[in-house]
């Protein structure tokens, strides 16, 4: 039988209705959240593809590409970044960029996309972990052990106030065991810790993360909160939970490996 | 990277800079440039190295290292439907806008038609678009140099050797 999946044009509409409709609701506050109602998905933290609109965004190991795709079956190269780094990881949120390298997080102002600005480099962490932003906080991930921080030796997860994107301030940071993606949803951070765990925190105050629940049953590579659902993915399969604002954490569904 | 790979001559010595030798080695998957291109609508099978994921609307998107994308109807999250697998050889990221899929095919950016998932069309591939390593993505270990005669990289294994490899990292 064929079905056509992607009504986006119909999507559109009945989204742009309900952002009209529920106004307010739309604090922006899913994790990768580029633009409420439009074409595009919603990605993990350890993507090195994003769309923004009409553009799509790879991080290689070597730059930052820029591709236009306002036809979208026809991507046409527009900028490329030379960062002469590795770059890891890409998350958009509103103008900015955040781009998780080796050397650090860079930041890069995408008002206008085919020329991506750097507005600063921050190079408190060496690190080549993801990050994810809301609100005036980037969440940082940096783990040890691999191939881009072997002369650091602590796990860590940091918060960093970017109210002034051009100055970034460590405002708190927290021991981990080996962590990995991590996603934020209004007062929740979730963090991957690889074949350890996930772990929840209430970030009611995101200067000082408050771990909530650290499930070891639950091997997590990266998160995507989505509808109040957090998806995750680690060595054992999908995993599906319902989540709120308060201590809710329902189990949904597994999809195995098998 | 702050790694080096490194490609030496091989030695009847260990090399002093090089990884503890421990009788294993990773080995370059090779894939022919038409196998590689190979991109085709599969059904819907089981997760082996689950990846990255993606959400758009009600599908999720799961790529499976290396091998391609799952496509799962999540309308209902406390009941995920596998629809069909995207076989997209050395594939590890993907976002999708409206009804195109853009994904990683080796070096190739390559863009889907997913209108129809158990029917997904190429129809666009641009060449050299993402630089790739030739090295295994692991740190201290041994491998054999990758001859990119023998075509693209899509993966490495980890195999039993009686002598360290000419290349290592």
């Amino acid at each position: 039988m064929k079905k056509a999946i992607f009504r986006f044009r119909f999507d559109f509409w009945v989204l742009a209705a309900l952002v009209v409709l529920l106004g307010g609701c739309d604090a922006g506050f899913t994790s990768a959240d580029m633009s409420p109602g439009a074409q595009t998905g919603t990605g993990g933290s350890m993507a090195r593809f994003a769309l923004a609109g009409n553009t799509l965004y790879i991080a290689t190991k070597q730059s930052l590409d820029v591709y236009d795709v306002s036809q979208a079956d026809s991507p046409v190269k527009i900028a490329k970044t030379d960062l002469g780094v590795g770059v890891e990881t890409i998350f958009p949120y509103r103008n900015n960029l955040y781009i998780g390298a080796n050397d650090g997080m860079y930041i890069f102002d995408n008002a206008q996309p085919d020329k991506p600005r750097l507005l600063t480099k921050y190079t408190h962490i060496m690190s080549c972990d993801p990050v994810v932003v809301q609100g005036n906080y980037a969440y940082v991930t940096l783990r040890t052990g691999v191939a881009c921080r072997q002369f650091n030796s602590v796990s860590l997860l940091e918060v960093i106030d970017i109210s002034s994107p051009s100055n970034p301030r460590l405002i708190h940071s927290t021991p981990m065991d080996s962590p990995y993606g991590l996603g934020v949803d209004g007062t929740r951070l979730f963090v991957g810790e690889g074949s350890k765990g996930l772990k929840l925190f209430d970030i009611s105050n995101p200067a000082q993360p408050k771990l909530m629940k650290f499930r070891s049953d639950i091997p997590t590579y990266d998160v995507i909160p989505y509808r109040s659902t957090l998806i995750v993915t680690g060595e054992k399969g999908i995993f599906q939970y319902r989540y709120d604002d308060k201590d809710r954490f329902d189990f949904l569904s597994k999809i195995p490996v098998e | 990277m702050l790694v080096v790979a490194a490609c030496e001559p091989r030695d009847s010595e260990t090399p002093a800079n090089g990884p503890r030798f421990d009788g294993t080695a990773y080995q370059p998957i090779y894939a022919s440039p038409a196998e590689l291109a190979r991109i085709e609508s599969q059904p819907g099978r089981a997760l082996r190295r689950p990846g990255k994921i993606y959400v758009k609307d009600n599908y999720l998107f799961v790529n499976d290292l290396g091998e391609g994308i799952h496509i799962i109807d999540n309308s209902d999250p406390a009941s995920p439907r596998k629809v069909s697998f995207l076989r997209i050889l050395a594939n590890y990221d993907m976002a999708v806008k409206g009804s195109y899929l853009y994904a990683d095919n080796a070096s190739d950016l390559v863009v889907l038609d997913i209108r129809d998932p158990l029917n997904i069309k190429v129809v666009k591939r641009i060449e050299k678009a993402i630089p790739q390593s030739d090295y295994p993505p692991y740190a201290n270990v041994w491998f054999e140099c990758v001859d990119k005669g023998k075509g693209a990289v899509v993966g490495w294994e980890k195999v039993n050797v009686s002598s360290p490899t000419a290349c290592f990292r």
